[in-house]
């Protein structure tokens, strides 16, 4: 499609564009347009206005279509063979919040389970709200173990904007003073429970080293000023989350970041509108605006903008760079390095164990928190006593609970008895679930695949990935360690198990246009811009250069605060 | 939405269910069906609505047809469950009808309580049977699963066999079970 010339050139033009409203577009959209700068948000899928488009928030169990809001096998098979691969994401109660697999196809060249959500909000709906800061070993990680590539930031270079971001998002927390898990900005923590207040105790008496702390999670336990000011109130401990929150109890996209962005007067959103490539001016160096394609009108169109935020999610805002070729970037936008596609990273689990608690059986809890205990990374911390045969380390998340009804629905018997069972609570049980960081390797990459294209005719993408020996041996602890807590503990009947991980099943992708000090390395800079053209940031998964072990949203939320303040002194400096 | 007093209405409908022990003729006295089945034949349904009783029957709190449980096993074999596990069921029903012709002359909600209850108790340890030795699936384990399911995500099954809380606002972690005294609906 020719460029658009006079008034209708004019009006699709604007100070920024950011691509995605997930939960780094929503950050973006916000300091924009906070900043004074006149700013068009385009999200590929359908808008999502928070409270109003929430159709099962409200759902009580007996209003399901479908016994407990699960899908019947067959429609799971046809519609959602991946979406569904993580056991718990895609129900009656959800579903709308998830891409539809037979719709959006890509290739598993090995298994990769790529887990998306397409809508005004993104998976910030649907996140798992876990809050934790990258530590400055995080940021070092890579230079001193001669890891892939340096970092070129430290932490100190974003804790003011952990602060910040952790500050109007709200997360509640319990400050540890642990140079490897930096403590944050956090409101009141949420309550550990009779079996889970046992097992620190235990736990931390008999191992010097170990930590158990409440999850810290984006939930409101305190808001303040500014949260209520934007229609959010305090965490109902409904933990029907991924629904949507009514009470805009959790932080997402639609209840914060762009209620916050619409009030300035300066947000567009537009919907259903897919960005196919950047479009670059070789003569002035720069990207000038993106290219859409209207996902109801299947029209092109093209909107300009001084600067460009790409948020669209790790692997998509790499498609979209990977699709931006031209005469300057022939293998993809910014791809100088052919770093662009490569290092994909993610979290790797589902390898812990159980244990059965035979002690407070006439305790119980009120509430449904959607939260659970947190246990920091405890090996390779730097010195003899915690070095292991790997690189890096896991955190556990898991919590104590007891069982209900459903416990055991093919037992023996029937009548009276069994109801009167089943209506009390069954013994505790306490879990532990380790999520461990997997390195990058170059060779674990996605790459455009122009020969199997979308029902739009839009190559996609491509994905191999694998883990390697160091998260194998890494997996081998997390499981044995989980084992000598709960045992410690004094629980009985521990059970370990790895019921086996996929790349993707984590669903933090992360790394595929990586930050660096070096072009020739890198995609990114310090400050997210393009190495090749600087007025195009990338400030979601993306970006990172390693992946930590700890949940990465709020890096990714920091990362595009600090960004966005460097695009908007750089464009008035007239340096963009 | 079935609120409370639509399933105060459906027990009236029911309050003329065979007594346990009685053992007299009941065929005529047998009330209509109060639902329509989706998926089952009428027979099939008449025993899986009196089983779903006998599997979760009224105590203190209300039983399986209170709640409505026989409709949503019928819907769930209508609408849920893959074809495998639906023949099961079906036949299952019809199943228990054969075996009470054959043992009684009568099909099973015909049967007086205690034969009904009897027959159940086979079944039940065939089904468990079946599950120690990796057997295929019985029907009855199968039955008393969905009745079990369809009974507790119910109304009453929530709200009064077990506490149900939409919003709590708190939580607390270590209160004595006496103060709540049922388990949690979720």
């Amino acid at each position: 499609m020719a460029n658009l010339n006079g008034r209708s050139r004019q009006e699709n033009t604007y100070d920024a564009i950011v691509v995605g409203s997930g939960i780094s577009g929503g950050w973006a959209a916000k300091e924009l347009t906070e900043k004074g700068l006149k700013t068009l948000v385009l999200e590929r899928g359908p808008m999502v206005r928070h409270l109003e488009d929430y159709p099962t928030a409200m759902t009580d169990p007996w209003d399901t279509k479908y016994p407990q809001g699960k899908l019947p096998a067959e429609q799971l098979k046809a519609q959602y063979p991946v979406q569904s691969r993580t056991g718990y994401t895609v129900n009656e109660y959800t579903k709308h919040f998830f891409v539809r697999d037979d719709e959006n196809p890509y290739t598993e060249e090995e298994r990769f389970d790529w887990i998306r959500s397409y809508q005004v909000g993104g998976r910030s709906l649907t996140w798992g709200r876990q809050t934790y800061r990258h530590s400055p070993m995080d940021f070092e990680a890579n230079a001193r173990e001669g890891v892939a590539i340096d970092w070129p930031i430290r932490y100190a270079d974003l804790a003011p904007w952990y602060d910040y971001v952790e500050r109007f998002i709200g997360v509640s927390g319990q400050n540890e003073g642990l140079p490897h898990l930096p403590d944050g900005q956090f409101q009141p923590p949420m309550e550990m429970n009779c079996v889970e207040r046992a097992f620190k105790q235990r736990v931390e008496g008999r191992f010097g080293e170990r930590r158990i702390t409440m999850g810290r999670c984006a939930h409101l336990t305190e808001p303040t000023e500014e949260q209520l000011s934007l229609g959010r109130s305090k965490c109902q401990y409904r933990n029907m989350c991924m629904r949507g929150c009514p009470f805009g109890g959790y932080f997402s996209s639609n209840s914060a970041t762009l209620v916050a962005a619409e009030r300035t007067g300066n947000l567009r959103m537009r919907p259903d509108s897919i960005v196919t490539s950047l479009i670059y001016d070789a003569k002035a160096g720069k990207a000038t605006g993106v290219r859409i394609l209207d996902a109801q009108t299947l029209k092109e169109e093209e909107f300009y903008a001084e600067v460009i935020f790409l948020c669209a999610s790790a692997l998509n805002s790499t498609w979209i760079m990977l699709n931006s070729t031209s005469s300057r970037f022939e293998n993809g936008f910014g791809n100088g390095s052919d770093q662009l596609g490569r290092n994909v990273m993610d979290h790797h689990f589902r390898v812990g164990a159980k244990a059965d608690v035979e002690e407070f059986g006439d305790k119980y809890y009120s509430g449904r928190r959607p939260n659970g205990i947190y246990i920091p990374r405890f090996r390779n911390l730097g010195d003899a006593a915690t070095k292991k045969d790997f690189l890096r380390g896991y955190g556990y998340q898991g919590g104590a609970s007891r069982p209900g009804w459903d416990r055991d629905l093919a037992g023996e018997g029937f009548g009276a008895d069994r109801k009167a069972a089943m209506s009390q609570p069954g013994p505790w049980t306490m879990q532990l679930g380790a999520f461990g960081e997997i390195l990058p390797y170059e060779d674990n990459r996605v790459t455009l695949n122009h020969a199997a294209k979308d029902k739009y005719g839009l190559p996609t993408l491509s994905a191999k990935v694998t883990i390697r020996e160091n998260e194998k041996a890494m997996r081998k602890d997390m499981q044995a360690a989980a084992v000598e807590m709960l045992e410690a503990a004094g629980f009985k009947n521990v059970m370990a198990a790895d019921m086996g991980y996929a790349p993707g099943l984590g669903i933090h992708e992360m790394g595929t246009a990586r930050m660096g000090r070096d072009p020739k390395t890198s995609v990114l800079n310090a400050h997210n811009q393009v190495h090749e053209c600087t007025n195009v940031y990338v400030t979601d998964g993306a970006a990172m250069t390693s992946a930590s072990c700890v949940n990465p949203s709020l890096t990714y939320m920091a990362l595009t605060a600090r960004a966005v303040d460097h695009a908007v002194q750089a464009k008035r400096k007239g340096d963009l | 939405m079935l609120n409370r007093r639509d399933a105060f209405r459906g027990l009236a409908l029911t309050m003329g269910m065979v007594s346990v022990g009685f053992a007299g003729p009941v065929a005529a006295a047998l009330p209509p069906l109060a639902w329509t089945p989706a998926a089952l034949d009428a027979e099939q349904a008449r025993a899986l609505d009196a089983a779903a009783e006998l599997i979760v029957p009224k105590t203190d709190t209300p039983g399986a047809r209170e709640a409505k449980v026989p409709q949503f096993v019928d819907r769930a074999v209508a609408t849920y469950l893959d074809k495998p596990q639906a023949e099961l069921l079906k036949t299952g029903l019809s199943q228990m009808n054969a075996d009470a012709r054959a043992a009684h002359g009568k099909a099973f909600a015909e049967l007086t309580g205690a034969q009904q209850t009897a027959l159940l108790s086979r079944y039940d340890q065939e089904a468990a049977a079946a599950r120690k030795a990796w057997k295929p699936r019985h029907f009855f384990s199968l039955l008393k699963e969905y009745v079990t399911i369809g009974y507790f995500i119910s109304e009453p099954g929530a709200t009064l066999a077990l506490r149900y809380e939409p919003a709590p606002g708190e939580y607390h972690g270590c209160v004595p079970l006496a103060e709540i005294g049922r388990a949690w609906a979720l």
